[in-house]
């Protein structure tokens, strides 16, 4: 995700520093970064010299100490508490008093990661979804210790690369991942129950609810094991409120590697993979 | 049937609208606001409260003593099982279930569910009623609220749960999910339309009927039902609507 923030970021005008743990992965972003301006291209959203203008405004880095005196660092690594603990500690070290520092978190406490910085005051959540580029929303999160200058910051900084903003408070699942589980959920709940079959619970969402998706639809395109962890997570956090209890049939797919379209068969199939 | 007529009873404004369509349609229809004063001759009567089971239940009694044997009832299942409902009267057979919320005129289908002793007949009567409307219908395992209703009420209740917690304001809470799931509204906006009572009518009648505490309402969502900010009927929910 973090290539897909660097280039918003860089189309908004931003002089933009892409980090990364090694060539290889500071490569595949740019790569990534390239392809998805190239179509944009051919699809004549934007002209050569903008995509150009972009990419000369993104530069890749291998140290962290370059990104020293960056207005805002917004940290993607992958979902390991102790790993995003780690880079706070160093970037609140490194970073001018100024910078603001901000994780893309989805699923750890935005207090439990700027507990590791000197300075937890400057460090928010910026939770972007995916892909970025082409998804507005970003959830500005205040931690416990987040000022209200920094906020502030992050929500006009959030808007400074083209996004709405919207603040929320630092607590399970932030107001997305929360409100949204109940539509997953409670759908394996009702198929679980007998009540209906996969296919008439996605007609029915979509014919009578207007959701662009049918629940069953959008787990298998999202990833089953990856929609079961964001339930396991935010059910633990929750303390094990029944609310959030994870599905039984979701579990057994993921054991038999049924991921959905990324494996070929989810809730449907999808022909060989 | 030769010359079908329908009497549709409620207060809602899913009522009204299930009025003014029938009208639309060319049927014969008449709205009621209680079980008083229906014609004998209602091939079908259709029943939309969804609050207030005491209430409902009385309806469907009165219904029942009234109607001629061959009327069969359609009632909201919203907050009770079809069977349950059917469970109130002589004629369980006449008894047939369906859930959706207003305006259902947006709607493409909507979902019907048999009582465990309900009629092949009376299902057929009330699929040939929502297709006279122009729309489609799935027949779903009988329960409260069915699917969508189901679903969308535990959606907005975690969304009151998070406003009332300070998470967000509602606002705030409607556009993180208009723009990062993709929502054709966000959830508290989409609670005024329905109407705060019928959603709470939903999330109490799964409760009831499970056990299960994670189909407890949220005590704001409760609260503003009682304190009558139903929602846009009312001109006051989580948003106001100047009247």
């Amino acid at each position: 995700m973090g290539a897909g923030i660097a280039q918003i970021s860089a189309q908004a005008g931003c002089e933009t520093l892409l980090y990364d743990i090694s060539q290889e992965f500071v490569d595949k972003g740019l790569g990534r970064i390239r392809a998805f301006l190239q179509r944009g291209r051919e699809r004549g959203k934007i002209t050569a010299e903008e995509e150009e203008r972009i990419l000369a405004r993104l530069r890749t880095t291998l140290k962290l100490e370059e990104l020293a005196g960056s207005t805002l660092v917004i940290e993607a690594v992958p979902e390991q508490l102790d790993l995003k603990r780690d880079i706070f500690k160093q970037l609140d070290a490194l970073c001018s008093p100024q910078t603001l520092l901000a994780t893309n978190t989805s699923s750890f406490s935005v207090t439990a990661i700027a507990s590791a910085a000197r300075h937890p005051e400057r460090v928010l959540g910026m939770h972007f979804f995916n892909p970025p580029p082409l998804m507005a929303l970003v959830e500005v999160i205040r931690g416990e210790r987040t000022s209200a200058a920094a906020m502030e910051m992050g929500m006009e900084l959030a808007r400074r690369i083209g996004k709405t903003p919207v603040p929320a408070k630092d607590t399970p699942g932030f107001i997305v991942n929360r409100t949204a589980r109940a539509f997953y959920n409670e759908a394996l709940c009702i198929l679980g129950e007998g009540q209906a079959e996969v296919a008439t619970i996605d007609r029915v969402m979509k014919e009578a609810g207007r959701f662009p998706m049918g629940p069953f639809e959008l787990m298998d395109l999202i990833g089953i094991d990856i929609n079961f962890a964001a339930t396991q997570s935010l059910y633990q956090s929750y303390f094990y409120d029944p609310r959030f209890r994870p599905s039984p049939i979701q579990q057994r797919m993921v054991m038999a590697g049924n991921l959905g379209r990324k494996t070929g068969r989810g809730f449907y199939t999808y022909g060989e993979k | 049937m030769a010359k079908s007529s329908v009497a549709i009873i409620g207060r809602s404004r899913l009522a009204e609208e299930l009025f003014q369509l029938s009208r639309e349609k060319g049927l014969q229809a008449t709205l009621h606001p209680d079980a008083d004063g229906i014609a004998a001759s209602a091939s079908l009567v259709v029943e939309t409260h969804a609050a207030d089971e005491e209430h409902k239940r009385e309806i469907l009694r009165k219904l029942d003593a009234d109607l001629p044997r061959s009327s069969v009832l359609l009632t909201s299942c919203l907050g009770s099982p079809a069977t349950r409902i059917a469970s109130w009267t002589t004629r369980p057979e006449r008894i047939v279930g369906f859930a959706t919320f207003y305006p259902i005129k947006e709607k493409k289908v909507i979902e019907l569910s048999a009582g465990m002793r309900a009629q092949e007949e009376s299902m057929k009567e009330a699929g040939s009623f929502f297709h006279g409307l122009g729309k489609e219908t799935v027949r779903v395992k009988d329960g409260s609220g069915l699917i969508f209703p189901r679903i969308l009420s535990m959606i907005i209740n975690e969304a009151v749960r998070s406003l009332d917690e300070g998470v967000a304001q509602a606002e705030e809470i409607d556009a993180a999910m208009r723009l990062g799931v993709n929502y054709p509204l966000g959830p508290l906006r989409w609670a005024d339309q329905i109407g705060l009572d019928e959603v709470l009518a939903v999330l109490e009648g799964l409760q009831r009927e499970t056990g299960e505490d994670r189909y407890r309402p949220a005590p704001l969502l409760k609260k503003m039902v009682l304190a009558g900010w139903l929602g846009e009927a009312s001109g006051r929910g989580f948003y106001s609507y100047g009247k």
